[in-house]
């Protein structure tokens, strides 16, 4: 058990770092929290199958099966529906926004049985952890029926969260912290994404679909979830005997797309075998599909991208994009407070542990359903 | 008065003041006394370095365009900012600009569906404001334009993230320029150089005709040399820095709405790199950072020895992040080599008289 | 020495000027007057108000209250280039004050020579730097023969005279020189007083701000002696001794020892007069 406490921990970390890299730069990758459910608009049979099946490979024993509920709080079931305290992220920031969709929209069953949902979020990114940690003292102090909460970052907040755990309050850490952080403050179980799995999925599909050399631009070279993504990449596309290559942009690269696209294009020419290149994050998309145009490569290189936004999925659309993926923040929000709502009030128990919300590959065969529900507020 | 005789005894080895001003002298000493040259070396250095360890891809088109392109649209913001620095000031607003300029396009044109271009001009248009924000700020507060263009790149970000949002739902927004405007800003030239390269060729005529060859550059310098004097000397010098201002955030707008165009939308995240790398691109092509001294010359050597570097770590098949460094020990090789280049040009005397009058 | 009759308006007239800076009062009632070819002296210790002085009549600061007349005509000053305008011209301590400018370039700044039309014009190059070294050649530099040099490879008298030929260039008929002499040895000390007596030859009425009183009396007609921003005394040249003169400045006291102490004071500080005093 030791050894998956730590392997945990350690990917909590990256998790953390992610998040704040995610905050501080404002980046239109939140790339904290990915999650994968395969649920009803999740992407056609492949993607679908193909996420669960992964996440459970690689999330090791913990993940394989139902497990047990834990013991602390067995044999709930009040009857009533409980008022649930979400602590999440800033409703402007889009992926945020996304989460808190799902958890407001479980809310309404909560509401229709007699409880009800409520949003804590920090006024900016800049004291991640005190804030987080108040918020879920200002949680605690309303005498909650149940908390969720993010554990951004673990020193600052896990006296806050051992706090709500001793009060007997049920709690379900999600987003960041992986299971490891959850179980170490007593919490009932851990909602959220992987990014190593996440990486390892796409050079799954990408090795099985017949590319053989794949090249990882990594724009964020020693930040943990840009290192777990690339990491995963190269699992993928290793183990099924495929190419990997990455390729760490300095940062006076950052936030230059030109810069980016000549970097691309140059490493195109200089290996011709590179036949699919994948980005971390939307942002270095389009400049990604430049160096193709620029390299004169468009027959022979195919792009992908980690995360999603209404550029990349009409790029998938048109075929430029061979797939994005989905980090299905909704589901967060959504699984967290129903399995909340449903232990305290019926007892039922927790169907896994963790719950891997992602990830979910969009390709071709099920971009409608994604533009769909990005027009919607929940993809 | 001891070094006379010693600077007399180099003066005569260098250049022979016979006809005091005849214009063109590609005499030694007067390269030396140039405030590009350390800059010049710079380039040339790095271009032969990496011909060599880039093999033949780099010295293709393929290989030139791709830091030609680079050096394109960052020539075109480090222009204005090298301007900025030789009257003294900085601007860090860079980033936000072209961030928020690009935004704007791509909002006003593709999310709204207007002509592209009055997307383009309301981007471009947005910079001109925040750049006569930041020199009104400048110069009537008195408060330094480091702390106040760095406010200006917080604010600006922290507008254009809050406003894309409010506004389009989302971070990053599409767009698909039409003919006319994708030709003119957002193309490539032979599927390799961007049209942005003929936007700074233009760029380098206007700045180095403003900066050596109209009266402009005058003012500009002796700003820089000094502030009281120049004013008291009469130059305008509120309205030259708005105005300087007002050319440097024009230069990120114009980079930004480029980039919109040719990457076919924008982002709320883009562009603080270029903040730091004009400054580096400046101060490597010999402008002094704390003003009065600087030369278009240099400030584009600086601005292709920066993309050669950066561009160029990706043919040599190293780890890209070596490029950093040798960017980090080029800038300070570079001030090095400028501060020991200044000097000699100040202590480079005229030519001394055997006699000299109400001297001995 | 005056080459005017006295009932002529003087050229320069400054009538009960006042100054104050919030609750500081920096310069009380202060008159001045200065003739055609005459060189007025203004002595002053350090924060007697002679850069606030300075600054009215090079028109940077507007005066509280009082008067300036140019040949008895009343004017105000809202700007550097309006009292240009009327022929005053301010060079600080190290003259040309742009190192890193060529001389050409520095002796023109504000006032560019351009060849060629509109929107084309260039500034003239050529033409600037013969002008400037035939300006500097005609108060006795000859060492520069290059107007493409750099104005920090000249030497301090080197740069005072650029600057004096400067405001002469440009129809200056009331120089206003601020501690020309001050960073100067002896020898370039000496240079420059002879380029004052060259300026006033000319017949420009010279307002020579210094604290070295032996350059005063070497080149003054007048004297004015300002202390805490009050003329404490005004006199002709030969009504005065120079002792009389140093205790006057010192506030009474004989300091003459101390002159030195304030004389290294000053060489440190007044590199540029302060922002406000």
């Amino acid at each position: 058990m030791s050894f998956t406490t730590k392997r945990w921990a350690s990917l909590g970390a990256l998790a953390f770092t992610a998040a704040l890299v995610a905050g501080a730069c404002n980046s239109g990758t939140p790339s904290t929290a990915p999650v994968s459910a395969a649920a009803s608009e999740a992407p056609a049979s492949q993607a679908a199958s193909q996420g669960p099946a992964s996440a459970a490979a690689s999330g090791g024993a913990a993940s394989t099966a139902p497990s047990s509920a834990p013991t602390q709080a067995a044999g709930g079931g009040t009857g009533k529906a409980p008022n649930i305290f979400v602590v999440g992220g800033k409703a402007d920031d889009p992926f945020w926004s996304r989460v808190k969709r799902g958890a407001e929209d479980a809310g309404m069953i909560v509401k229709a049985e007699g409880g009800s949902v409520t949003w804590l979020a920090p006024a900016n990114y800049n004291n991640l952890g005190p804030d987080a940690a108040k918020l879920l003292q200002t949680a605690l102090s309303q005498n909650p029926g149940a908390v969720v909460g993010p554990d951004w970052v673990p020193d600052a907040e896990d006296a806050a969260f051992e706090a709500i755990v001793a009060a007997k309050v049920p709690l379900i850490v999600y987003n960041s912290g992986y299971l490891a952080a959850a179980q170490k403050v007593g919490a009932l179980n851990y909602v959220g994404s992987d990014d190593n799995v996440a990486g390892a999925t796409a050079g799954k599909y990408l090795a099985s679909h017949g590319f053989k050399h794949a090249l990882c631009v990594n724009d964020f070279p020693g930040a943990s979830f840009a290192e777990a993504r690339c990491g995963g990449i190269k699992q993928g596309m290793t183990s099924a005997g495929a190419q990997y290559t990455e390729l760490p942009l300095p940062s006076s690269d950052y936030g230059n797309q030109t810069a980016v696209s000549q970097a691309v294009k140059a490493a195109i020419l200089k290996d011709p075998t590179i036949d699919v290149i994948m980005t971390l994050g939307v942002s270095d998309e389009p400049a990604v599909q430049s160096a193709i145009d620029q390299a004169n490569a468009r027959s022979t290189v195919k792009a992908a991208t980690f995360d999603m936004d209404t550029t990349t999925l009409q790029d998938v659309k048109s075929g430029k994009l061979l797939f994005t993926i989905d980090q299905q923040p909704y589901m967060q929000g959504f699984l967290a407070v129903s399995m909340l709502n449903q232990y305290v009030q019926w007892g039922l128990t927790m169907p896994q542990q963790p719950v891997l919300t992602g990830p979910a590959i969009v390709d071709a065969s099920g971009v409608d359903a994604a533009l769909a529900g990005a027009a919607a507020g929940t993809r | 008065m001891t070094s006379q005789d010693e600077r007399g005894a180099r003066g005569r080895d260098g250049a022979i003041a016979v006809k005091p001003s005849a214009p063109p002298r590609f005499d030694v000493g007067g390269l030396i006394r140039r405030p590009e040259t350390g800059a010049l070396i710079g380039t040339v250095g790095v271009l032969v370095f990496f011909s060599i360890v880039g093999g033949r891809t780099f010295l293709s088109s393929a290989g030139v365009s791709s830091w030609l392109n680079v050096a394109a649209e960052l020539g075109i913001i480090a222009l204005p900012v090298g301007l900025l620095m030789i009257a003294g000031e900085l601007d860090l607003s860079v980033g936000s600009v072209l961030a928020a300029s690009s935004m704007t396009t791509s909002i006003v044109s593709g999310n709204w569906g207007m002509p592209v271009f009055v997307g383009i001009l309301s981007g471009l248009a947005l910079g001109l404001l925040v750049g006569a924000a930041n020199g009104l700020v400048v110069t009537r507060t008195r408060v330094p334009s480091f702390v106040v263009t760095l406010a200006t790149n917080f604010s600006v970000a922290g507008i254009t993230l809050a406003l894309a949002i409010a506004l389009t739902g989302s971070t990053s927004s599409s767009l698909s320029a039409g003919e006319p405007a994708k030709t003119l800003l957002g193309s490539l030239i032979g599927g390799q150089f961007e049209v942005a390269v003929i936007w700074w060729a233009l760029a380098v005529a206007v700045v180095g005709w403003l900066l050596h060859v109209s009266k402009y550059g005058n003012w500009i310098f002796a700003i820089g040399g000094d502030l009281e004097s120049a004013r008291t000397m009469g130059i305008p010098i509120n309205g030259v820095k708005i105005a300087l201002y007002m050319s440097s955030a024009l230069g990120a707008a114009l980079v930004g709405v480029i980039q919109a165009i040719l990457y076919n939308g924008a982002q709320v995240a883009a562009g603080q790199a270029f903040v730091f790398n004009s400054i580096i691109a400046v101060v490597i092509g010999g402008v002094l950072l704390t003003g009065g001294y600087g030369s278009v010359v240099g400030i584009v050597m600086g601005t292709l020895t920066f993309a050669i570097v950066n561009q160029g770590i990706y043919f040599s098949g190293w780890d890209a992040n070596l490029a950093s460094l040798i960017l980090g020990l080029m800038l300070l090789a570079a001030v090095l080599m400028n501060n020991t280049f200044r000097r000699m040009a100040l202590s480079y005397s005229p030519k001394s008289k055997p006699v000299e009058q109400g001297r001995r | 020495m005056t080459t005017e009759t006295p009932t002529s308006p003087p050229l320069l007239r400054l009538t009960d000027i006042s100054m104050s800076f919030g609750s500081t009062q920096v310069l009380t009632d202060v008159s001045l007057e200065v003739r055609r070819g005459e060189v007025l002296c203004l002595l002053g210790d350090n924060g007697a108000g002679k850069s606030t002085l300075i600054k009215i009549m090079s028109g940077v600061y507007q005066p509280k209250s009082g008067k300036i007349e140019v040949e008895g005509r009343p004017v105000t000053f809202t700007s550097p280039r309006d009292s240009a305008r009327y022929g005053l011209a301010t060079v600080h301590q190290f003259g040309g004050t742009f190192p890193l400018m060529t001389i050409g370039r520095s002796f023109f700044v504000g006032a560019e020579p351009e060849k060629g039309f509109w929107p084309l014009k260039r500034f003239d190059r050529k033409f600037a730097n013969e002008v400037a070294v035939r300006e500097m050649r005609q108060l006795g530099i000859t060492r520069v023969t290059d107007g493409d040099r750099l104005v920090g490879g000249l030497s301090g008298g080197e740069r005072q005279a650029l600057a004096i030929g400067r405001a002469v260039y440009f129809g200056a008929s009331i120089l206003v020189l601020d501690e020309p002499t001050a960073a100067l040895g002896v020898k370039e000390a000496a240079h420059v007083l002879r380029i004052v007596m060259a300026a006033r030859k000319k017949g420009i009425a010279v307002v020579f701000i210094t604290h070295q009183v032996t350059h005063a009396l070497t080149v003054g007609d007048h004297f004015a002696v300002l202390i805490r921003g009050a003329k404490a005394a005004d006199f002709r040249k030969g009504e005065k001794s120079r002792e009389e003169i140093t205790d006057l400045m010192a506030g009474g006291e004989a300091m003459a020892e101390l002159e030195a102490e304030l004389d290294a004071y000053e060489n440190a500080h007044e590199g540029h007069a302060p922002q406000i005093a």
